[in-house]
């Protein structure tokens, strides 16, 4: 059985110290010792952004393309080879922004392969822009005067767009992220996660002890398989302080 | 020598194509050579649409200006092709349209409402007009019906339209004669779409992504259809073209022969992956079928002036092989040897064309030209499938990008794990900004280009070995020039022809010594500012004063370029 350091390379990421993105790699390796999936039989896909490096630290397969692109990467990927397991990577930035287009179509079209958005709501790569998903009025380099946009709301789009698997997890908390990231691997279709995150960098109103606070885990008491309640239950942060985690939707 | 041009024309909608289809069907099957054309608007139903179809019992291969018969569906039509007409013409009409009295042609005006009323149908007009036409060149009907009865079996209309093309035919006489050649058995007749898709089957594809654009979607519609009973095939229409050619990227790095299709607009969004196919090495296969630009341009015209942009297409220098193909049977062979050099180079491989080559027609016979290009189809070319211990790094990884390494391996492989990238890498595949490694990756991808130079055919010469002239040109006006050098070599008149394939990498050497040697240049272009001259000059030093440079949306005439080529010469 493959361990945790089947997947290390020699090379250590060089994120900032307490990079969110430490949280997602470790629940990404986690996750693939406990599917027990070969390094060279899995795929991870990942565009251009700090999480975009993410495939270049582990031991697997990996597809390091453009910004925005590795949703059709990833699908080309598997309608090649349905037997790879292919988990595509995308940034709020780089996922929403860049390649929105793509996300909607891949939603749409259901092709059995995994995403995973590390959403921290700020361009990191170069220095410190709004994002898709910065809440209205967020000041940055390039909002001076606070983002006059809304953000967009992932998990509902994703929903609304045919998805069969949504959630979101948070990357401070590793062993739950992994047990979300198992259940959308084995998902059959398009399975779809976002990941919140902190930028100790350029984004650090939103910190541990931000997520923390709000941040709590659905339970058996959510019906995942109700379309419209997990529809609502995508717009409860937009009324009240709490983050909800876990399975939005999933339609098996 | 028998020769007759056709040319059905009419409003989008009213059966142009199905009429010039059956007329193409029959010449087809009487073993003539088919050259077929059309010309239409950037609309479903209206506008002037029409098709030229060339029947020969030579090898045709160009648009001509002077046509022989003309079925004309409306008024509209009868007055803008009259001016075309050959002396002893003849002229298929509906009588409630106005023909102009003019000596020297055998009109045929067809009561078509009379017609359609005892048939109690609607919209028959074109096959009247296709069993009238017959019966000017002397068709026998049972001939008419046998093949009228094949192509149209599984349709319900099958008797209605038959006995409306009998109808049509005993409205009209024997003018000339079309005899039954009894040749030419294998033919079929294909578009360079059909022929671009087939030849990419049999170089094995088994990956296609394209989102439509005219004038390539017939390469997408052939081989959607091609699909239902091939199970080693995939086609999916993506939401775009950067997701049409992502996709293919991944699907080529998983171990598929791919390709995509677009024209210039759409190719303009894939450019930033054909820069990542170079940087990450990854095969694919790209045509680019040229329509006037541009913008939005003049969507369903030819043109030809993408040349520079799809050369120069992609930020940062990489390897990169343009292809024009010249003909249709050319499509077929350029294609298979596009994705022989894209598999073996691992690089993105061009077949640039336009809308003449794509939506034009040629009777083709598949077998004799498959030996114009072949490689081991089945088999992966520079992929493998065992790893061994020298061909890994300290972890285990491998080192796809080693100097000394031109294979690759594909996901699922034991001990072939490596991170396909689009960042400056090292051997593993590993991102790195280490100066001296960046000159020898850049080394290791650029060199490839001398080796494909080597691997190109020579340089295309026909006509008189002591030219007077030498006419230079590329892509799609090949028929259209070739014919006219040979018309005037039967005169005496000593010209000569050099066609240039291979855009790049470009053949300057060879290019250059033919040139260089030629006593006086001429260049015929389908776009404003010559770009394949721009080229050679850049290529060779050698400029161009005579130039012929069409960019109105229409293809050369082989009359346009024989007149042309008689004034370069006083």
């Amino acid at each position: 059985m493959a361990e945790l350091k089947d997947f290390n390379r020699t090379e250590i990421p060089n994120w900032c110290p307490g990079c969110g993105n430490y949280g997602i790699i470790a629940a990404v390796k986690k996750t693939l010792v406990e599917l027990s999936l070969s390094n060279e039989n899995t795929v991870l896909v990942s565009g251009v952004g700090c999480f975009a490096k993410l495939p270049y630290w582990t031991k697997v397969n990996g597809f390091v393309g453009l910004h925005g692109r590795s949703l059709p990467v990833a699908q080309g990927i598997k309608l090649a080879n349905p037997k790879l397991n292919v988990i595509a990577f995308g940034g709020d930035g780089d996922g929403y922004g860049e390649g929105g287009n793509h996300f909607i179509h891949a939603c749409r079209r259901n092709i059995n392969i995994t995403y995973v958005i590390h959403n921290n709501s700020v361009f990191g790569l170069t220095t410190g822009q709004y994002s898709p998903t910065a809440e209205k009025g967020r000041k940055s380099k390039t909002s001076l005067s606070g983002s006059t946009e809304l953000p967009i709301n992932p998990l509902a789009l994703a929903i609304a767009s045919g998805a069969t698997f949504v959630a979101r997890a948070y990357a401070g908390n590793i062993k739950e992220t992994v047990e979300i990231l198992k259940k959308a691997v084995e998902h059959k279709g398009f399975s779809f996660v976002d990941i919140l995150q902190s930028c100790v960098a350029y984004q650090n109103h939103k910190n541990k002890d931000y997520y923390l606070e709000r941040v709590y885990y659905l339970d058996e008491n959510h019906d995942f398989h109700n379309k419209s309640i997990a529809f609502e239950k995508t717009m409860e942060h937009e009324s009240s302080d709490k983050l909800a985690c876990g399975i939005f939707y999933s339609k098996s | 020598m028998v020769e007759f041009v056709f040319r059905v024309a009419g409003e989008a909608g009213m059966g142009a194509a199905t009429a010039a289809d059956l007329l193409s069907a029959v010449a087809l099957r009487f073993g003539y050579n088919i050259f077929s054309s059309k010309d239409y608007a950037s609309q479903i139903r209206g506008g002037h649409n029409y098709h030229t179809i060339r029947v020969s019992n030579q090898k045709v291969n160009a648009d001509v200006r002077e046509i022989n018969i003309l079925l004309a569906f409306n008024q509209e039509s009868l007055q803008k092709h009259l001016e075309f007409m050959s002396k002893d013409g003849i002229i298929i009409y509906n009588s409630k349209d106005e023909c102009v009295e003019k000596d020297n042609l055998y009109l045929f005006p067809i009561d078509i409402e009379k017609i359609e009323s005892e048939l109690k149908e609607k919209n028959l007009l074109n096959f009247i007009f296709v069993g009238a036409t017959l019966k000017t060149l002397g068709v026998k009907w049972d001939s008419i019906e046998e093949i009228i009865k094949q192509k149209f079996a599984k349709k319900t209309n099958l008797e209605i339209w038959k006995n409306a093309v009998l109808l049509g035919f005993n409205q009209a006489e024997k003018v000339y004669d079309l005899p039954d050649l009894n040749q030419n058995k294998n033919a079929q007749l294909i578009s360079g779409n059909q022929a671009i898709a087939l030849g990419a089957l049999k170089a094995g594809l088994t990956f296609h992504a394209q989102y439509p654009m005219t004038p390539v979607t017939g390469i997408l519609h052939h081989l959607t259809k091609e699909a239902i009973n091939n199970n080693s095939l995939t086609v999916i229409q993506p939401e775009d073209e950067i997701s049409a050619i992502n996709m293919a990227l991944g699907a080529s790095y998983a171990g598929a022969r791919a390709m995509t299709a677009t024209s210039g607009g759409g190719f303009a969004l894939m450019i930033e992956s054909v820069s990542l196919a170079g940087m990450a090495e990854i095969p694919l296969v790209i045509v680019e079928g040229q329509r006037p630009g541009p913008a939005t341009g003049v969507p369903t015209k030819t043109e030809q002036s993408d040349l520079k942009f799809v050369i120069n297409a992609g930020h940062g220098d990489f390897p990169k092989v343009v292809i024009a193909p010249g003909s249709i049977e050319e499509c077929y062979t350029e294609t298979k040897r596009s994705f022989y050099l894209a598999e073996k180079y691992q690089l993105p491989v061009l077949v640039l064309i336009d809308k003449h080559l794509a939506e034009s027609f040629d009777t083709v016979n598949l077998t004799d030209i498959e030996k114009d290009f072949v490689f081991d189809y089945d088999q992966h070319v520079n992929i493998i499938e065992m790893v061994s211990e020298k061909q890994l790094n300290k972890d285990g990884l491998f080192k796809r990008y080693a100097s000394n390494e031109s294979s690759r391996t594909i996901p699922g492989t034991k001990s072939g794990v490596y991170t396909c990238s689009g960042d400056e890498h090292d051997e593993v595949g590993q991102i790195i900004e280490d100066a001296e490694i960046r000159v020898k990756m850049m080394d290791r991808r650029m060199k490839k280009m001398n080796s494909i130079l080597n691997e190109l055919p020579d340089l295309e010469i026909t006509g008189s070995d002591d030219a007077e002239l030498t006419i230079i040109s590329w892509g799609s006006n090949k028929g259209a020039i070739e014919e006219a050098v040979y018309l005037l070599n039967q005169e005496g008149k000593k010209v000569n022809f050099v066609i240039i394939k291979y855009l790049l990498p470009f053949q300057s050497k060879n290019v250059g010594n033919v040139l260089k040697r030629a006593k006086k240049l001429a260049l015929i272009e389908g776009n404003y500012t010559a770009q394949l001259g721009q080229l050679i000059t850049e290529q060779t030093g050698i400029t161009f004063e005579n130039k012929l440079l069409k960019f109105n949306g229409q293809t050369f005439t082989v009359e346009e370029i024989y007149r042309e080529i008689i004034k370069w010469l006083n």
